[in-house]
């Protein structure tokens, strides 16, 4: 008997296409047997599968273009390094004399310089969303400074502006989640890695942190949560 | 894990599909330079997401990036000219006389090109998808994110316009 009462157009499409099941393609094949206006649509469809393929195009570019995009993704990642490593060697012999500064004085002076920005209207001295624009601008007002980390995860990158923390001149650079501005203040360092422990004081959430020799202080009016996955994505693109 | 190596990991998943990355992504925008910016566009979404892929195809993910990117730049390029409509169900097409297989072969691929840009891009893209890239009917449907049996219906109304353009133009008969 043949399942197909009326021809099998559909199942002619998914039969050509390798898509049936063995048993649909043997009644396909069994309604083929018997009706050639079938055969000759089937034969229509192979031409044309035969004519598409040979009007396939190479794109031997797109391996180029897909290197492209490595390489550049590869080559931000280094330039981030050969600057970090510059300023690294510059620095050791600075940071060998510095006193690592005690949090208790510090965490005034970063809390109240947030304030004093925010105050003033001055959060930025630079505004700019882009690492390396930042990074340059920087490189002009300080021995030394920390490639900053571009935004992502919900921070935008807002710019950087420059700031005195025990005396010394350090770069802040500013992030924004939400409505909440986050200062990150960043040394080079020779204090070992520490984890990033936020705490409330006052007003502000404070967090210092340490990670491959750079010491980190942020302070914000977001919560403990979002300074930790700042600093988690700082991490991670340093990484 | 580093970027070096990530990046590495990521040429060695994309690589396979790249050319069919940008074949499609010429059968959506038409335009070289379109087409290169929606590739280099489409490989850097992907870095940025690969990690997370836990499908089966990753032919498939690559492609329905491809698709959703160029969808992004339309919608910016276009957006004066209305979307191109799903299209009506159509009716059958005839039973095809064995002259139009011959007709067909008669064709070369810059008749086939010309016939596609005249298609509605829905019905384009499945052709591509299908009789170049070779794609199953699971993965069109993950690409297009519709029912396979949309995949198919599509299909057959492609082919047949398909045939119909190359077949039925006085053009493509000499």
């Amino acid at each position: 008997m043949n399942p197909f009462d009326e021809h099998p157009h559909g199942a002619l499409h998914a039969y050509l296409d390798g898509e049936l099941s063995l048993e649909g393609s043997l009644e396909v094949e069994g309604h083929l047997a018997s009706c050639s206006s079938c055969r000759r649509e089937l034969e229509t469809f192979r031409a044309l599968r035969r004519l598409l393929q040979s009007a396939k195009s190479d794109a031997p570019e797109a391996e180029s273009a897909l290197m492209r995009v490595t390489r550049s993704v590869r080559a931000r990642r280094r330039r981030t390094f050969a600057f970090g490593g510059a300023v690294a060697l510059a620095a050791a012999a600075l940071v060998a004399v510095v006193v690592v500064p005690r949090s208790g004085a510090i965490v005034q002076e970063v809390a109240t310089a947030h304030a004093r920005a925010l105050d003033t209207g001055r959060s930025v001295e630079l505004a700019s969303s882009d690492p390396a624009a930042i990074e340059r601008w920087l490189s002009t007002r300080l021995p030394e400074s920390v490639p900053p980390t571009a935004g992502g995860d919900g921070f935008a990158l807002r710019g950087a502006r420059v700031d005195s923390l025990e005396g010394r001149p350090v770069a802040t650079v500013v992030y924004q989640v939400r409505s909440h501005l986050v200062d990150v203040f960043a040394w080079r360092s020779a204090e070992k890695d520490m984890e990033p422990r936020p705490t409330v004081a006052g007003r502000w959430t404070v967090c210092r942190w340490s990670h491959r020799g750079v010491a980190y202080w942020m302070v914000s009016d977001a919560g403990t949560e979002d300074l930790k996955a700042l600093a988690a994505l700082i991490k991670e693109q340093r990484t | 894990m580093s970027v070096e190596d990530e990046s590495r990991d990521f040429e060695r998943f994309a690589r396979p599909h790249a050319a069919a990355a940008l074949r499609l992504a010429r059968t959506l925008v038409r335009n070289e330079a379109d087409a290169q910016d929606v590739l280099q566009d489409s490989f850097l979404r992907a870095f940025r997401h690969f990690r997370g892929f836990s499908g089966d195809s990753p032919r498939a993910w690559l492609l329905s990036i491809v698709r959703n990117v160029s969808f992004t730049l339309w919608r910016k390029r276009e957006r004066n000219e209305p979307g191109e409509p799903e299209p009506t169900l159509e009716a059958e097409p005839d039973p095809a006389p064995s002259a139009e297989a011959q007709l067909l072969e008669a064709s070369d691929a810059a008749q086939v090109h010309a016939a596609l840009d005249r298609l509605p891009g829905l019905h384009r893209e499945v052709l591509v998808l299908r009789e170049m890239e070779e794609c199953s009917y699971r993965e069109i449907a993950d690409i297009l994110g519709v029912p396979i049996g949309t995949v198919m219906s599509r299909l057959s109304r492609a082919r047949a316009q398909l045939i119909k353009e190359l077949v039925g133009d006085p053009r493509s008969k000499n």
